[in-house]
């Protein structure tokens, strides 16, 4: 896989600017051995502090290079399936958890139940393909690596060098 | 017997797909593992996926009602079951698949195996199109699309995304074609802080309806507008089309004999406007449109749906209105919720009167009256009230329960039928069904997987 286009600077500046938009600590910048981190590993105990906010994020070497935060509500919504760009996007959704109802919730305004129904009614009616839902985060996080055109949500502590931050989606 | 052994094979399929979904629910629920910590290569890449995605849904339904001389049914949609209570007015599975071709176009093949109002429970193709995308905001799709005539027509067998065991017979009975075979447009858009989605449609479609009924629409021509924002949307449509609607079944063979009367064997007709009579009722050059504007507030607290339609038809069909007013209120995975509905006649299917080429004592009334018991087994008039829970008791999974009180409108037969079903003197017909009251009890499962 080639990672010509991570610029240290770009993955600090993309994850400064995402620090600032939802009020974050910074990540420390993922050491060469280990691909993937975590900020705060603590965060990841029964009874967190605070909510960890949301990152929509996307293989930094894919189609995908900017995201608005109304593209992601109707991509989200079902409303759409491609950027404004006409890039083609394929959604991955994390398993039920915290998580995903966050970012419907916060994206979205809606609820796990509404969110179901209004997936339900738009994929058999044959508006929209589902999201590809993922196992676990981390089977989430490898087919965001490997697959060009897909965009899904972490986390907003996971930080990892084959992913861009798209967008933080906060409380 | 025949339906039970019909039903029984449906019920197997269920199972089958009942133990798929069991399967794919224990992949991991909470998935929280921390990324990293495990071996990455253990997942496949998606890229690597063939670009197919298989989806499905179903509900398991029951419908008791609540009176041993009449049966509920789905006017259209189901076969008025003999048993109490009867699973095939709701009971339904489907399967769909999304098939991606490239990077504009797809296939979509979705198959649903239902009662049908011939009691078959053989799969139909529910949708079999492809689509093309034009543009990130244009999509053309050509092939077997769901009917979209009114605000929920496209999803009327997806229960899990609606509140109630089935939407509200009143309302989509009234037009109750289930497939358009044709080509239609989705262009979305924004307008004045909605999104908006202008969807024109052109077709044609068939459907077979108890008792021995074939209806066919061609030409059909129509758009919708649906705009949403926030937890509004708003839904309106029009649309016409040609049609023919054909009668065979005994009550029809009936009524014609006796509309053909002759005087005298081989003589003049008894009944002067007989056959204009029978060419209102039946045959192949209907024209009709019909318009429906619709809401929904859904909050994730508070939902309020509310529909309203109109049908007009030159012949064949009555001119009615349809309405329905839903109100319900989530209390984490519960949903209690109350409906009320109404469908009403505006003009009956023919209003011409028999007129006797010669007098002969009771023979108009008589005929009149046959006529009419004929119009009334046409006329879906009722008004329902319903009281229903919606429990949201596991992921992708919905039970449902409803109780609601009927009452059906005079000169009407309402979403119900009679047990017995005697033409010898109609007059007990209508005896039995005009303005009668029934109530019903439904419980059913949805799932989507």
């Amino acid at each position: 896989m080639s990672r010509s286009r991570l610029s240290p600077f770009r993955a600090v500046l993309t994850l400064a600017l995402a620090a600032l938009f939802a009020g974050a600590t910074v990540p420390a910048i993922a050491p060469a051995a280990a691909e993937t981190t975590r900020a705060n590993p603590a965060a990841k105990s029964d009874t967190p502090a605070t909510t960890p906010d949301v990152q929509l994020v996307a293989s930094i070497d894919g189609a995908v290079r900017t995201l608005t935060r109304e593209e992601a509500k109707q991509l989200f919504l079902g409303h759409r399936n491609r950027l404004n760009d006409g890039t083609p996007v394929t959604l991955i959704d994390l398993p039920s958890g915290q998580t995903r109802n966050q970012l419907y919730q916060q994206l979205t305004g809606k609820n796990p139940i509404q969110v179901r129904a209004n997936w339900s009614r738009l994929v058999f009616s044959g508006r929209v393909r589902p999201p590809r839902e993922a196992g676990s985060e981390s089977e989430a996080l490898e087919w965001l690596a490997s697959t060009p055109n897909a965009i899904g949500y972490l986390p907003a502590d996971v930080s990892d060098k084959r992913l861009k931050v798209l967008l933080v989606v906060g409380g | 017997m025949m339906n039970r052994a019909r039903f029984g094979a449906f019920l197997a399929g269920w199972t089958l797909a009942a133990a798929c979904g069991a399967l794919h629910a224990q992949t991991p629920e909470g998935g929280e593992t921390v990324a990293g910590e495990e071996a990455p290569a253990t997942s496949p890449p998606l890229i690597d996926a063939p670009n197919v995605q298989f989806s499905g849904f179903g509900t398991l339904g029951a419908v008791y009602t609540d009176d041993s001389k009449v049966r509920f049914i789905r006017p259209s949609t189901n076969h008025p079951g003999k048993e109490n209570p009867d699973f095939g007015a709701d009971s339904l599975l489907g399967a769909q698949a999304n098939i991606t071709l490239g990077p504009h176009s797809a296939l979509v093949l979705q198959a649903v195996s239902r009662e049908d109002a011939l009691g078959s429970y053989k799969p139909r193709a529910s949708l079999a199109f492809l689509s093309w995308a034009f543009t990130p905001n244009v999509t053309v799709r050509a092939g077997r699309v769901r009917t979209p005539f009114f605000m929920l027509s496209e999803t009327i067998d997806i229960n899990y995304s609606n509140p109630w065991i089935r939407p509200p017979t009143e309302v989509y009975s009234m037009f109750p074609f289930k497939e358009l075979d044709g080509v239609d447009l989705l262009v979305s858009g924004s307008l004045g802080g909605f999104d908006v989605e202008f969807h024109p449609y052109f077709g044609s479609s068939n459907l077979s309806i108890y008792q021995s009924g074939r209806g066919k629409l061609r030409n059909v021509r129509g758009a919708n507008i649906s705009a949403t924002r926030g937890h509004l949307t708003m839904f309106f449509g029009h649309g016409e089309a040609d049609f023919s609607l054909k009668w065979k079944g005994e009550d029809f063979r009936l009524l014609a004999s006796n509309l053909r009367r002759t005087l005298f064997p081989g003589g003049p007709p008894l009944v002067v406007n007989g056959e204009d009579i029978l060419r209102d009722l039946s045959g192949n050059d209907g024209e009709g449109d019909f318009s429906v504007a619709g809401v929904q507030w859904d909050d994730g607290k508070w939902l309020f749906i509310g529909e309203y339609n109109k049908l007009r038809a030159n012949r064949y069909a009555h001119h009615a209105h349809a309405w329905e007013l839903t109100a319900g209120r989530r209390f984490g995975d519960f949903m209690p919720y109350v409906m009320v509905a109404g469908h009403s006649e505006d003009r009956p299917i023919t209003s011409q009167r028999v007129q006797l080429a010669v007098p002969v004592p009771g023979a108009a009334e008589q005929l009149n009256a046959g006529l009419d018991s004929f119009l009334a087994s046409r006329n879906l008039s009722q008004k329902s009230a319903t009281l229903g829970l919606r429990w949201d008791f596991f992921r992708n999974t919905a039970l449902k329960l409803e109780f609601t009180h009927a009452r059906i409108s005079n000169r009407s037969w309402g979403s119900f039928y009679p047990k017995e079903l005697s033409f010898d003197d109609t007059s007990k017909l209508d005896k039995l069904m005009w303005k009668r009251s029934v109530n019903t009890i439904g419980v059913s499962v949805d799932v989507t997987f």
